[in-house]
């Protein structure tokens, strides 16, 4: 769960020997635990939405009259897990996976048969990869009990081709936030599924047309959210957005709320794309420093968001035409709280030495475990290499 | 075929560095059948009954009509017997000498067995120790019988040398339960409580000889009613951490704790005996290595198991909060069963403490029963502790001892002590 494993590459397949991650012994290919120190060697899980769904509540009698006599009322019994969450990466401990923190089996109830540590349900880690230059981790992080951010990618086969990033972070203390957050990304990468609006010639006008994409994609996301409140909810669920579309060199872009996007190029000065709906940027644009303002009591605290207690949710929109070969990062605050400047994070990429999508995302949502995990952590990228004469073609 | 159910009560959630866990699990059988009944194995019932010279012949004369009453409650086909004791255990019936020392029971073995308590005499000392090891050998003569239960009836003191009793005690556990009754005002509650104890009974006062009958009765009904001849608390804890105790708390007291049987490493099992259909609770409470902030963890697995097989499983959690209004809220059925269980300990010593003329020691400890009784419901305990004390203030735990108490009363409050109520409305 929230042991950060040692930043081992994931899938590393492929012939040849492998390095245990916690004791750094030689193993054969093949070997599922380190024979020096009993460490899992496995790659993670790949997550697999079809994974048979494990009650988390063993023999725990989930509803139904109380198993005591009428004449104890008792306090609740210890709620029940929900098994699943509904329409979402679920709730699920797949098959028989070894223990993240002391490599032992985990038990058919979701926890380690050895050390007790809880699996990670699929909803609070998931990784995607939807093509070898895009991945993305989502992590619930350490302090939190669960994750509420999440992600949708899209990815054509050919590098830089068409990509689709897309964070919501789930708002915490709201109810069934990390049902919401899902159901929105995915009801937003839906209406993103089909190329961008060349729009008529100009600038503005696909910019407009660009711009009437990304609301429907938002509007489609809210409904999503709105959808997913519990009924006679008083603290319904919210969420923030952001959203790059990768189509050769030119990213488009939006957001609402702080959850960000960047462009990092290797070499080269990077661009935080999106602007933050949040106080700390309101008291950044009235001259505030931003370490300060990003570090101030109300930082957090988001003026734009999704939901049914949401006012505006107009997106901010953009483009930019980018040339050479760098990232695309879409994260979330998780991530950003530990490295809010474009250098911050083009350091970070640099320290660690990752050239694959899905081993630096990993690496990026260590990094942030390590300096806290104080919230949910998520963390997409795309390797863009732009062609550089063809974009305007 | 008996199906169990196990939920758990706790507060999972600890502050940081927190380390002990507490829950009360809550076990129910449901469809137990009855004894010897389930395919398990026989069933098999002892009845013994104190013949020493002490029992005078009112006494004698009702030990013989309940004895004759509880056999009429022992199902045809249980293996069964009864031994007559003084300073050493007669087989009153089956007269045999070598052989099954059980017979099944049938219309002829009733009637004979009847006629075999009509003769008892009244003669002799009381050697329990014995009576305890002839049960044993009994039960151990026929081999199919796997559910084994005896009542034992005495008046008295035992008389063996020190320990003897105590070895025999040692010799029975495990192998059959047993309920125990005291006639009169002169035996002792804590020898005899030992016995019921370790052989995973109940104990109680038959103060007049006219009650006899219908306890009699009833301990044998209760014990035909148990159709799952032997059920196990097993306890699976993660790999560090300690088991603090595990005590059955409802519908008694029962300290488990050192009854740990070793199934792995990780696992201990605890005998719990027969079970009929009924609720028992269990606290169990485990210190594990705190971790950080928001992490979970599996404190326990308490499950219960019917041999190797396990019916029932319940999770003990424990989840690290920052979050004060989470990690300083005490589970209600912990703090209930805590309670009860400084109330069972709080009337012994205290009454201990009478017995032993240090007045100041049992009226502050009798008071404090009184208080917990009061708060945690238990009227049984309040309106046999009146018996016993007078009560200035109930809240405060303000009492005095009572001049003159009626010897049965305080041994009366002494065998209900580890009874305990469940949790109020």
């Amino acid at each position: 769960m929230t042991q950060t494993p040692a930043p081992t590459p994931g899938p590393t397949p492929g012939p040849g020997a492998q390095t245990c991650p916690a004791c750094a012994s030689a193993m054969p290919a093949g070997t599922l635990f380190c024979e020096n120190c009993g460490a899992s060697l496995g790659t993670p899980a790949p997550v697999d939405p079809s994974a048979r769904p494990v009650s988390l509540q063993g023999a725990m009698p989930a509803d139904g009259p109380s198993p005591i006599d009428e004449a104890a009322p008792i306090s609740a019994a210890t709620r029940p897990v929900p098994a699943s969450v509904p329409g979402s990466v679920a709730a699920t401990v797949p098959g028989p996976v070894p223990c993240r923190s002391c490599g032992a089996s985990v038990g058919p109830d979701g926890y380690c048969e050895q050390c007790g540590t809880k699996a990670p349900s699929e909803r609070d880690h998931f990784r995607e990869a939807p093509a070898d230059w895009v991945a993305g981790v989502c992590d619930r992080g350490i302090r939190h009990t669960r994750n509420e951010d999440a992600m949708a990618l899209l990815a054509s086969p050919v590098a830089g081709e068409r990509a689709l990033l897309l964070v919501l972070d789930g708002v915490s203390n709201t109810d069934d936030s990390h049902i919401a957050s899902l159901a929105g990304a995915r009801a937003a990468r839906d209406v993103l599924r089909t190329p961008m609006p060349r729009g008529l010639g100009t600038p503005v006008a696909r910019l407009a047309a660009v711009t009437k994409v990304f609301s429907d994609a938002v509007v489609a996301a809210n409904q999503a959210v709105v959808a997913s409140t519990p009924e006679g909810s008083v603290n319904p669920p919210s969420a923030t957005f952001v959203c790059v579309v990768v189509e050769g060199g030119t990213l488009s872009f939006a957001n609402v709320g702080d959850s960000r996007a960047y462009w990092l190029p290797d070499g080269a000065p990077g661009v935080q794309l999106s602007v933050d709906d949040s106080v700390a940027q309101q008291m950044i644009a009235s001259g505030i420093p931003r370490a300060q303002a990003e570090t101030s009591p109300q930082a957090h605290a988001i003026t734009k968001w999704l939901g049914r207690d949401a006012g505006d949710i107009t997106p901010r929109v953009g483009e930019l035409e980018v040339v050479g070969p760098g990232w695309v990062l879409v994260c979330s605050d998780g991530l950003w709280n530990y490295a809010s400047e474009p250098e911050a994070l083009q350091e970070q990429i640099r320290l660690s030495g990752a050239r694959d999508p899905a081993t630096l995302a990993l690496a990026l949502t260590d990094f942030a475990n390590a300096q806290g995990g104080i919230d949910n952590i998520t963390t997409t990228l795309a390797r863009v290499v732009a062609p550089q004469e063809e974009t305007h073609g | 075929m008996a199906e169990f159910t196990a939920a758990v009560y706790q507060n999972e959630f600890l502050p940081d560095g927190g380390t002990d866990v507490n829950a009360i699990v809550t076990v129910t059988c449901a469809g137990a059948g009855t004894a010897g009944q389930s395919g398990g194995g026989a069933a098999g019932e002892i009845i013994i009954v104190d013949t020493s010279g002490s029992m005078g012949p009112q006494t004698m004369a009702a030990a013989k009509q309940a004895a004759q009453a509880a056999l009429a409650e022992i199902l045809d086909g249980t293996w069964f017997a009864v031994i007559a004791g003084s300073d050493r255990a007669m087989l009153a019936y089956p007269q045999v000498s070598s052989g099954p020392g059980l017979v099944a029971m049938d219309a002829r073995t009733r009637e004979e067995a009847r006629a075999a308590i009509g003769r008892f005499v009244g003669s002799g000392g009381t050697a329990i120790g014995t009576w305890l090891d002839l049960a044993g050998t009994l039960f151990a003569s026929v081999p199919g019988v796997t559910q084994k239960h005896a009542i034992l009836l005495t008046d008295g003191e035992n008389r063996e040398q020190p320990g003897a009793l105590d070895a025999a005690i040692r010799r029975a556990t495990g192998m059959f339960q047993c309920d125990c009754r005291g006639a009169g005002t002169d035996w002792q509650v804590e020898e005899v409580r030992r016995i019921s104890q370790a052989l995973l009974g109940t104990v109680d006062i038959i103060p007049e000889p006219s009650q006899m009958q219908a306890q009699f009765e009833e301990m044998m009904r209760s014990s035909m009613a148990r159709g799952v001849s032997d059920a196990q608390l097993r306890v699976w804890t993660p790999q560090g951490a300690q088991v603090l105790f595990v005590r059955q708390v409802a519908p008694t007291v029962e300290d488990l704790t050192d009854r740990r049987v070793v199934v792995n490493p990780l696992t201990g099992a605890y005998p719990t005996g027969a079970w009929a259909d009924e609720s028992r609770d269990y606290h169990v409470a485990v210190r594990v290595a705190a971790k950080a902030i928001g992490q979970e963890q599996l404190a326990a697995r308490v499950q219960v198991a019917l041999g190797d097989n396990v019916a029932a499983q319940a999770l003990v959690k424990a989840t690290w909060s920052n979050n004060s209004e989470l990690t300083t809220r005490i589970d209600q059925q912990v703090a209930h069963y805590t309670g009860q269980t400084e109330l069972a300990s709080m009337i012994q010593e205290g009454l201990a403490a009478k017995a032993a003329g240090d007045a100041a020691t049992a009226t502050t400890k009798l008071g404090r029963a009184v208080q917990l009784a009061a708060e945690t419901g238990n009227d049984e305990a309040t309106s046999k502790l009146r018996k016993v004390v007078d009560i200035d203030d109930e809240k405060e735990g303000t009492v005095r001892l009572k001049a003159a108490v009626q010897k049965a009363d305080e041994m009366a409050l002494d065998t209900a002590s580890t009874k305990t109520t469940r949790i109020k409305k």
